[in-house]
């Protein structure tokens, strides 16, 4: 390969990240603004303000010691999912298929197991003022079971979180399996080659569903209303994330428009054959997909409320049926 | 969950999850201790007295119209039933009869505000429930309660319409008045039966609503349960049957067999509906004549009490009169009688759930925080 092409890819990769920031710093503003708060009547916060305005502001803000039995880690949490959606994305530009093994289904579900590892930790290691740090006892006089072991918040998330990993993200995983039972390799080189080759697998039946299913599992892995059970103000408010300020939150919110364009774009590469690449068209068919995608979840988010296990197991178990059977359509 | 269903009360609870003071989805402060296994709530308790005030303490020797006056902080949200309440009581205990127009103003004013109570519940608890879009439109539907009330009282939330002998001068309700009165009430039975359609049809807010929270009427009996949280029980108990104030209305009780959520919601939805048709007749009816009787005098009596049935139930004042003055009053407000509901209502269900059996007996811990001694009978 010569130093020009190595050049050439690096800047393409490089540019295609930048890129993928920018559209993702917009796409949560995008869908609160236009989707939500029109569906609600009413203004709604700037376009910019969750993605961009919000994350400068809380990076230049003072931070607070979070209340944690182990800070360091605690606090490197949310910069770990940002690495992780990063490689997720370097992972699904044409430009690192030459990689082999780091650039397939493979490495993508590994890197998302690690993103929702750190969800499980985030809320392990957070001990809220919200819910138990009070200073003095906080059991009256004559008050009910007064010797029970007391749980933060944050640990209820945490709880749920592994439940997320064990049966919460079923769907998604089976989504990603489909165009591997087409094309008869793990490898995003070959599932695209494929697609240019034979049209895009939403086009067919196996994969139609799955990108039905793609898309529920999208929602329940970005904890979108009415998946939101991690973070349900009913309950455990912010869930995980309650302890962090400043410029971890920063890096919170940054994470989130990130995760939603390089869902899209994973999309994009599994059901329609078009990896995010700057230097060619296709990067528009990667944009518009992350916009319709987030158009989808805010219509979806707007008109439910949140699910409880009660809700959530009908719907993981009916969404995870329709994978299978995608599945065995692809296998046939 | 039905009453078979749900779990015995165990001794042995594996954790609790402390909600509060300060929680999202409460509107007031308030401690909740809930006792779960695996995220089942086994049992409940609910702390209150967080935003004591002292009000009965401060009323005790103030000029009776003053203490009136001072009952309207009570409550921001049923201000002028506190003060209705108050009013109705020196003037039971001095023999004044009101002019039936003022009490036509008074009962627009009490039904009003019962649409604004309801509508805020609606909306609250469909924020708790994480529909924000119902939650939003309910909001928006209340608005035009709130404007009917400032165009009547002056204010969004404290009005001082009542005061003894009649209402005051500036809540006289004249033709541009009616004219608005009116169409707001247009605007209002169209989007709540709108809202009432969408709720009742929504699959996902019948699955998150129904069988939850469950209250029965064998439990709402026990635990002396009040309002519309004792009517969705199925128990047909409103004290504004036998208020006289209200004799010249014709109006429906409405109740629901479940006891559940989703009861409770629709119980106030279809209220609404009724106190529209209350303020109409009251509009269409308004007697001619005074708003205001000043001829009466102030005299010595003992402890006298009121009952009024208020948004969320039925509201208790007491006090006596010495010399123009408040002697030992005490204010017993509905949430009071129903906190046991509350605690009852969450066991069983899942812990996401608790805040919405808590939400839908409609507390309002503000004005229950009284200094009250408990005897045990």
């Amino acid at each position: 390969m010569s130093t020009i092409t190595i050049v050439y890819s690096v800047l393409g990769v490089i540019c295609t990240l930048i890129l993928a920031l920018i559209v993702g710093t917009f796409l949560p503003g995008f869908e609160r603004k236009y989707i939500q708060a029109r569906i609600q009547q009413r203004i709604g916060p700037p376009t910019t303000s969750p993605g961009i305005i919000a994350p400068i502001k809380f990076f230049f803000k003072e931070n607070i010691s979070p209340n944690s039995p182990v800070p360091s880690l605690y606090k490197s949490l949310p910069i770990v999912c940002f690495i992780v959606v990063l490689l997720i994305l370097l992972a699904l530009t044409p430009q690192m298929y030459f990689f082999g093994a780091l650039a397939s289904i493979i490495a993508i579900v590994g890197f998302l197991k690690v993103e929702k590892v750190a969800y499980v930790l985030m809320g392990s290691l957070s001990k809220s003022v919200m819910s138990l740090g009070l200073s003095f006892p906080d059991t009256v006089k004559g008050a009910a079971h007064p010797n029970t072991e007391k749980v933060y918040l944050e640990d209820i998330s945490s709880n749920r979180a592994f439940r997320m990993i064990a049966f919460g993200s079923f769907p998604f995983y089976l989504a990603l399996f489909i165009p591997v039972t087409i094309t008869g390799s793990i490898f995003l080189g070959d599932i695209v080659a494929y697609q240019q080759a034979n049209g895009p697998f939403i086009f067919t039946l196996a994969g139609f569903i799955g990108a039905i299913v793609f898309f529920i599992g999208y929602m329940i892995l970005l904890n979108e209303y009415p998946f939101n059970i991690l973070k349900s103000k009913a309950d455990v408010i912010e869930g995980c994330y309650m302890e962090y300020a400043s410029k971890y939150r920063s890096f919170v919110y940054l994470t989130k428009g990130f995760l939603m364009f390089t869902l899209g774009a994973l999309f994009s590469v599994l059901f329609i054959g078009i990896p995010p690449n700057i230097f060619s068209w296709g990067i528009i068919v990667n944009i518009l997909v992350a916009f319709i995608f987030s158009i989808l979840m805010g219509v979806m988010s707007a008109f439910s409320p949140v699910f409880t296990y009660r809700q959530f197991y009908p719907v993981v178990i009916s969404s995870s049926l329709l994978g299978v059977l995608a599945l065995a359509i692809g296998l046939l | 969950m039905t009453e078979e269903n749900k779990p015995v009360k165990q001794e042995v609870i594996e954790t609790e999850v402390a909600m509060g003071t300060v929680h999202p989805a409460a509107l007031e402060p308030y401690r909740v201790r809930l006792f779960v296994e695996d995220e089942i709530v086994m049992d409940a308790e609910i702390t209150i007295g967080v935003n004591h005030r002292g009000i009965e303490r401060i009323m005790e020797g103030l000029p009776v119209e003053k203490a009136n006056a001072l009952t309207e902080k009570v409550c921001g949200i049923c201000s002028n039933a506190h003060i209705w309440n108050s009013v109705l009581t020196a003037e039971k205990g001095l023999g004044i009869e009101v002019p039936e127009r003022s009490n036509y103003i008074r009962i627009i004013m009490g039904e009003l505000e019962r649409l604004h109570s309801h509508f805020l519940f609606l909306g609250h608890g469909n924020e708790v429930l994480g529909h924000e879009t119902f939650s939003m439109r309910v909001f928006y539907l209340r608005e035009t309660v709130m404007e009917l009330l400032r165009m009547i009282g002056g204010n969004r939330v404290q009005y001082g319409a009542s005061i003894i002998g009649g209402v005051r001068p500036r809540c006289e309700i004249d033709e541009m008045r009616t004219q608005k009165i009116l169409e707001g009430m247009d605007t209002l039975e169209k989007g709540i039966l709108d809202f009432a359609d969408r709720f009742v049809l929504d699959p996902m807010v019948k699955s998150r609503t129904e069988g939850i929270g469950v209250i029965t009427q064998k439990q709402a009996k026990e635990l002396e349960v009040t309002g519309p949280t004792l009517r969705a029980t199925g128990i047909a108990q409103d004290l504004r049957v036998t208020m006289k104030e209200y004799e010249d209305f014709d109006f429906d009780i409405i109740t629901m067999d479940d006891g559940d959520v989703r009861s409770n919601l629709l119980m106030r939805a279809l209220e609404i509906p009724e106190s529209i048709k209350i303020i109409r007749q009251a509009v269409k009816n308004l007697p001619k004549g005074p708003i205001l009787d000043r001829s009466w005098e102030m005299f010595d009596c003992d402890s006298i009490k009121s009952y009024i049935e208020v948004p969320r139930g039925t509201l208790y004042h007491s006090y006596a009169i010495e010399e123009g003055r408040v002697r030992g009053s005490i204010i017993r407000t509905p949430s009071m009688s129903n906190i046991g509901a509350m605690q009852t209502a969450c066991i069983g269900d899942h812990v996401t759930d608790a805040q919405l059996c808590i939400v839908q007996c409609d507390p309002c811990f503000t004005c229950t925080d009284r200094a009250i001694k408990v005897i045990k009978i």
